[in-house]
């Protein structure tokens, strides 16, 4: 998840970019740190493998993506394998079905028996599956060479761009100019390249002759002029410029989370779940059945785990490994008790601003500190607010 | 005057043990085993020393790494400061003394620091900072140029002694047991065990739960201190998140509480992953395991499991039946490994060469199932609250008392 860029120090224009870097990055972290905050909310046990459960989400995304025509062999066969929302969406419903049913085999069967044991033990536990799934998938899945989605299977290629502060009108009409003559020059150059290439036999553009040549070298000129263009406008322009899958990952992480509140304010299941996290005892005894509710649980935790990696591993193609949950997880959880575990919204909340923070302080110019940071921001809101920022510190009573 | 002769008595014993330990170590041991020694003695110390904030304050802290920074840093960093360059006319094992202390000193007020806020968080909001502390402080660390950043530093000179790391585990150890015989320590028990009915008998609960902190972590410190200088080397990764759950599982697997049990799952879980690397085959090569052998133990594994866990919670005869069938299960268990190991072996993709793994690199994969197993089947830990000691020997296989203490 690193790319947030360090930016230098307090480089004003770049503060807008920044900030929707950080929600949408923050946006992710939500998703995940749902999870940890309704697991729980119900079973007072820190998920430790929740991490672990969006990297095996990711790597069910690049199987199904190899299974496409997207793998390494396939792209050497097929160099331009279709891409459509159809091939995101069985990437996007098989890595939420998979991590549904990862998270739902590790309660049975890591989880449930330790239910009434003392709550560090299922703690241990939990990091003894984390460490489990980390180091043995190293023998299962591919990690060498590190894999990543290609990103040719995201067929919403290309950036939105919105604009505040316009850079001085000289430079975008310097840009049209430029950007008319680049095409007239490489019209140009084609035209040479091809002759030349009929005429002597040539295999690069570096053997041509010398009118050919100067041709060439007025094409490249245009070229690094266009971009230097850009570069200014770009520099002296404030606004904000978005890839269309960032935007489709923020969408969808807002969709799948309102979907989550409707389900849990709405429905029956929704209404067991919340009692459940309120006096877990007592809802069993109103005749609640609490493995269903603790099931539901993980099947909608695992599932927002396994959409956040899915779109978080295509839309920025990062290499995977199996440590690939160590660090969202960890800054998830945080996000989770900042916001106050055990609480749905505290946990968005938790996650916006651990993305926004960990923007802004790269942004400033400490960008080896980012994740630091968050914790020490965490540190600052319990010992003010012990029980997170929404969530209730209660009054222990005798 | 009996008093003071067994006091003094097992002081000397102590001490003489460990200097004896050293002088074998000296004698007839490889770098690689005294190194270990060494390494094993520490990990003894810090899992006592998170025993004490942990098991007996119930102070729930996961980032004991930290403080072990602290202690390794700060006394590397003086060392490498002033110690040659100042021409310190000092014996190196006197200045590895006070570095202990000094590195000890830091690290006590980093426990300070930390466990300050222990006093209005609780629980796993406790957690969460101690781990958070250890981050930042690992963060902080690798941007600081002074001490190589993130590739670390060496320590020069590099004074490494075997006997100095156990005398401070026997240090700890003896600290923590005679702690809990006083009246003051008693207070650390009954903050774990109800911190209000303990405030209403007058425990100064603010004052306990930041000794222990203090206590615990100026230990850990120690442990860090005699790391630095007998490695030469230190740097982040050394006490990375990962060290603090080892540690943690250390005192956990066993048994919160109870001292004896940190030492023996300290020792334990120490050794497994050494001895896995250091496994030869008849020919002195690594020994080498098939995907066959691991999915085979992997199967036989929760066999044994399934049923040992089955025959703890719902087993209500003698107990003698019960060690018997107990051991049963393990023999059928390893049975079935081996019958499984053959049957899999047919299957070629399974026995390839590709497919063939040392098993030291497959230790890390064992030690997670081993804690997971073992706390599915323990998960009081090895001794629970318990003790160990010869006395309690014989009631092994009779019918024992219900041990004291609340479960928290």
């Amino acid at each position: 998840m690193d790319y947030i860029a360090a930016t230098g120090g307090f480089v004003w224009p770049d503060l807008p970019q920044q900030i929707a870097n950080g929600i949408l990055l923050g946006a992710i972290y939500s998703l995940i740190a749902l999870g940890y905050t309704m697991v729980y909310g119900v079973l007072r046990l820190i998920n430790f493998a929740h991490g672990e459960v969006f990297m095996l989400g990711a790597y069910i995304a690049l199987f199904v993506s190899w299974a496409f025509g997207f793998s390494p062999a396939g792209l050497a066969n097929n160099p331009d394998p279709k891409s459509s929302v159809f091939v995101l969406g069985v990437m996007l419903i098989a890595s939420m079905v998979g991590c549904a049913l990862i998270g739902v085999l590790i309660e049975r069967f890591a989880y449930r028996p330790m239910r009434n044991q003392p709550r560090i033990a299922s703690l241990i536990t939990a990091i003894g599956i984390s460490l489990l799934i980390q180091f043995g998938g190293t023998f299962v899945l591919p990690v060498s060479p590190q894999p990543n989605i290609n990103e040719t299977v995201n067929p919403f290629s290309g950036t939105q761009q919105i604009t505040f502060k316009p850079a001085p009108a000289a430079l975008y009409a310097l840009e049209k100019t430029k950007t008319a003559e680049l095409v007239q020059a490489t019209k140009e150059f084609n035209a040479v390249f091809e002759k030349e290439k009929k005429e002597r036999k040539i295999a690069s553009k570096f053997q041509l002759s010398p009118e050919g040549a100067a041709i060439r070298d007025r094409q490249a000129n245009v070229e690094k002029e266009l971009n230097d263009a850009r570069g200014k406008i770009s520099q002296q322009s404030i606004g904000i410029s978005l890839p269309n899958g960032q935007l489709i990952m923020f969408g969808t992480s807002i969709g799948l989370m309102l979907i989550l509140r409707q389900m849990v304010m709405k429905t029956r299941t929704g209404r067991a779940m919340r009692a459940a996290s309120h006096d877990f005892d007592s809802a069993q005894l109103m005749g609640i059945n609490v493995n269903t509710v603790v099931t539901v649980t993980f099947v909608i935790g695992s599932a927002l785990a396994g959409a956040g990696a899915m779109m978080n591993a295509t839309f920025l193609s990062t290499p995977l490994t199996t440590f690939y949950g160590v660090n969202p997880g960890v800054k998830a959880f945080v996000a989770a008790v900042l916001g106050g575990i055990g609480n749905i919204p505290g946990a968005v909340l938790g996650g916006i601003l651990m993305g926004l923070s960990e923007a802004l302080v790269a942004w400033a110019g400490y960008g080896p500190y980012k994740d630091a940071v968050a914790f020490v921001i965490l540190i600052v809101v319990l010992l003010f607010r012990p029980g997170g920022l929404l969530g209730s510190s209660k009054v222990e009573k005798v | 005057m009996r008093f003071w002769g067994v006091r003094i008595g097992s002081i000397a014993l102590a001490i003489g043990g460990c200097l004896l330990l050293q002088v074998i170590a000296e004698g007839s041991l490889t770098d690689y085993w005294k190194r270990l020694l060494l390494l094993a003695s520490l990990y003894v110390t810090l899992s006592v020393s998170l025993n004490l904030i942990n098991g007996i304050t119930g102070q729930f802290s996961i980032g004991h790494a930290a403080f072990y920074q602290v202690g390794a840093y700060t006394s590397g960093f003086l060392t490498v400061t002033y110690y040659k360059t100042h021409q310190v006319n000092m014996p190196p094992v006197l200045w590895l003394l006070l570095m202990i202390v000094v590195g000890g000193f830091f690290a006590g007020i980093a426990g300070f620091v930390v466990g300050a806020p222990s006093l209005r968080l609780r629980g796993d909001y406790l957690a969460i900072v101690t781990l958070g502390f250890g981050e930042i402080l690992r963060i902080f660390t690798q941007n600081i140029k002074e001490v190589g950043l993130a590739y670390g530093f060496s320590i020069d000179p590099k004074i490494f002694y075997v006997s100095m790391g156990w005398m401070l585990a026997v240090f700890a150890i003896a600290l923590c047991r005679n702690l809990l015989k006083t009246a003051h320590g008693l207070q650390f028990l009954a903050v774990r065990e109800d911190e209000i009915a303990s405030l209403a008998m007058g425990v100064n609960i603010k004052r306990t739960k930041i000794a222990a902190f203090v206590i615990g972590s100026a230990l850990a410190g120690a442990a860090g201190a005699i790391l630095a200088h007998g490695e030469g080397f230190i740097n982040n990764q050394t006490f990375g998140m990962d060290v603090s759950f080892i540690i943690l599982t250390m005192v956990v697997l066993g048994g919160t509480g109870s001292i004896t049990g940190s030492v023996i799952s300290a020792i334990a879980l120490f050794a497994l992953p050494e001895i896995l690397r250091s496994l030869k085959d008849s020919a002195g090569d690594p020994l080498k395991v098939t995907a066959a052998w691991f999915i085979a133990l992997f199967i036989a594994s929760i066999a044994a499991i399934a049923v040992l866990k089955r025959l703890s919670d719902h087993y209500h005869g003698p107990k003698q039946k019960k060690v018997l069938y107990g051991f049963g299960s393990v023999l059928g268990a390893i049975a079935l490994q081996w019958i499984l190991t053959k049957t899999f072996s047919q299957i070629p993709s399974l026995v390839t060469a590709d497919k063939t793994y040392e098993i030291g690199t497959l230790r890390m994969v064992l030690f997670a199932g081993t804690l997971v197993f073992a706390m599915l089947l323990k998960p009081k830990g090895l001794m629970g609250h318990r003790e160990f000691s010869i006395g309690n020997l014989g009631g092994l296989l009779g019918p024992k008392p219900e041990s004291p203490g609340v479960e928290h």
